[in-house]
């Protein structure tokens, strides 16, 4: 990072006050997470593409460490240190420095070295009145700095889990297109896949162990399969179990004679995925969407139109909310609601705040079962960016 | 900085000894200047080329900073040492030596795994059963990277694997692993297989040089003198 102005620093300095100050008043406790994490733990959670931005290194006893390149993670790990269930309700702030590598060259707007400032709440009930409480704060917080105009953005991944979970298919398959969801190409390829007979059929697999491979009798499955091996000569080694494999084929053998996903079917999906509204419209937008395919999802929308509601009581105007069904943060971890806050000096690519519920994290993070998890933070620099713009 | 052309050259093995053929077949005979032991050469009758011997991997780290103008070394290292690859360097002419793939392994009893979407199905499965993504050993980090993304799968974790990459699975330091390979062989030695689409780089020795080291007119006028020596050679197998 280039060496700051004095008064950039001072200026930075004052607005994290600003916010955390707003942040403390309304209940979240401030904490100061490590900026050294293990590098194992946050790299099995975040995935690759974030890895490939981390700084790793390795320190004189050969631990693989790394800089933080966010401070959610390192929030959860410190919730866990302190209930290691996870389960007890509490609320959190911080603001502090994150880091990731720019590929191609760091600039103003993509720092490598940054200044988060942002909020956590865990294992709270009501899960549309957090999410709602969380993006309020932060808005709250983005005005106390003076910020007038912005936009909001919103997804929602418990209404395209809600979709899958209507929509007749094996549950392995909700799996797959749930999990290449962020990925566009390869959920297209996937759909496709699905519709289509001779897509199903494995290939490259004997036939003679296919056969023998009975779906409806998954026990006798890695016997077959340990047999196949051994009259093969292959030897299986390392941490992935033969029960593994058997149940990996196991899957191929049924998809084989799995009755494809109907065209229609894959034409909603599709069709969802591709819905950008206003927010306010959204719900009726997709029931409209659903209706004809008998498909029904009217508990996901509800959800999704209280916590309009909920946002607009708590003094957030979502009548200029944007919504995008594919829209989400390509962090993986998310799994419910979605939000971006964007202004247009920066434009879409620059968000100067974003969070939304991850459910799943703290539990691959180590706590026991999954806990409810909502969360966002502020791109500080950026802000000030924009505060100094409008200064100016 | 001197003011010849430096040409760097690999200083051991097999690429060391198809190198010195190379450039002997085109007429140029490098000698070692100063102590037999060091690293410095030249070339018969070229008194503007001054020669560096050193390893293969550092051949494209001169390349990538410019410390050197020419040199010879795999594409597999170039590719990985410079995301930038074609506006750092540019490929001269391939050597038609030091032919290796660089491919995706995995153990070959993974009889259900045969492609890259295979494995990012597996990795997801395998997340759900150990709690920790499924690791790939390698040294090539960069390309892995760039082809797991590339073929969409994400659900990995790259450890860093510096010799014997082939072992890791057996040795429990990975599930799979990104390596170089000629025949298979040690691959197959080794337990593994090469996915079906998973071969990332058909590599070889290539002759390379660089755009960012400090060129004059007077040393592009030397390396058109080299190129045109190498460049009239066939290299015969």
């Amino acid at each position: 990072m280039p060496a700051e102005a004095a008064q950039q620093v001072e200026a930075l300095e004052a607005q994290a006050q600003r916010l955390m100050g707003t942040f403390a008043r309304a209940g979240y406790e401030q904490v100061a997470p490590a900026v050294i994490q293990p590098a194992g733990l946050f790299l099995d959670v975040v995935g690759e593409s974030l890895r490939a931005r981390t700084y790793v290194f390795t320190d004189p006893e050969g631990e693989e460490l790394c800089l933080r390149p966010d401070l959610t993670v390192p929030t959860c790990r410190l919730h866990l240190a302190r209930h290691a269930s996870g389960s007890v309700p509490a609320r959190y702030c911080y603001s502090g420095s994150a880091f990731r590598y720019q590929p191609g060259g760091a600039t103003s707007a993509h720092p490598n070295e940054f200044r988060q400032a942002g909020i956590e709440s865990f294992a709270a009930a009501d899960r549309e009145a957090d999410d709602a409480a969380v993006l309020a704060l932060i808005v709250a917080a983005l005005r106390e700095t003076g910020l007038k105009r912005f936009q909001l953005r919103f997804g929602d991944l418990g209404l395209f889990t809600a979709l899958l979970d209507a929509l007749p298919m094996p549950a392995r398959w909700r799996r797959r297109l749930r999990h290449q969801f962020w990925r566009p190409e390869a959920f297209r390829a996937e759909l496709a896949r699905l519709t289509s007979q001779t897509a199903l059929a494995p290939e490259g697999v004997a036939r003679q162990l296919m056969d023998r491979l009975d779906p409806a009798r998954p026990e006798a499955a890695p016997g077959i399969v340990e047999a196949y091996l051994d009259q093969s000569g292959l030897e299986l080694f390392g941490t992935r179990t033969l029960s593994e494999i058997a149940e990996r084929l196991l899957a191929q053998a049924a998809d084989a004679r799995e009755t494809p996903l109907a065209p229609q079917v894959a034409a909603l999906i599709e069709g969802y995925v591709a819905v950008k509204c206003p927010a306010r419209e959204a719900a009726a937008k997709l029931a409209a969407l659903m209706r004809p395919h008998k498909v029904d999802i009217a508990a996901a929308l509800a959800s999704f139109q209280r916590r309009l509601d909920l946002l607009d009581a708590a003094g957030v105007d979502t009548g200029e909310a944007a919504f995008s069904a594919e829209f989400g943060r390509n962090l993986e971890y998310y799994t419910g609601f979605v939000f971006e806050i964007v202004v247009e000096k920066l434009g879409p690519k620059s968000p100067v705040a974003g969070g939304g519920r991850y459910d799943g994290l703290l539990a691959d993070v180590g706590a026991p079962a999954p806990v409810p998890a909502v969360g966002s933070c502020i791109h500080t620099e950026r802000l000030l960016a924009v505060m100094g713009g409008e200064a100016a | 900085m001197s003011d010849k052309l430096v040409l760097a050259l690999p200083s051991k093995g097999r690429l060391m000894e198809q190198c010195a053929r190379m450039l002997d077949a085109a007429g140029l005979v490098v000698k070692k200047s100063g102590s037999p032991r060091g690293y410095k050469g030249e070339i018969d009758g070229m008194a503007d080329v001054e020669v560096n011997f050193v390893s293969s991997s550092e051949i494209a780290q001169f390349l990538k900073s410019g410390t050197a103008h020419l040199g010879v070394t795999g594409e597999d290292l170039l590719r990985e040492t410079m995301t930038d690859c074609e506006e750092r360097v540019a490929f001269l002419k391939p050597c038609g030596f030091g032919q290796a793939d660089v491919v995706v392994a995995v153990p070959a009893a993974w009889i259900d795994v045969r492609r890259m979407s295979d494995l990012e199905e597996m990795a997801m499965a395998f997340r759900r059963v150990h709690g920790r993504r499924v690791r790939v050993a390698t040294k090539y980090m960069n390309l892995t990277r760039h082809f797991f993304a590339h073929k969409g799968v994400t659900g990995y974790r790259i450890v860093e694997s510096l010799g014997a990459t082939e072992g890791a699975p057996a040795a429990g330091l990975s599930e799979l692993v990104v390596d170089i390979t000629t025949t298979g062989a040690t691959l197959r030695a080794n337990g593994l297989k090469v996915l079906d689409d998973g071969t990332i780089l058909e590599s070889q020795a290539h002759l390379v040089a660089s755009k960012v080291a400090a060129w004059t007119p007077e040393l592009r006028r030397v390396e058109r003198d080299v190129l045109a020596r190498l460049g009239t050679l066939r290299v015969d197998e």
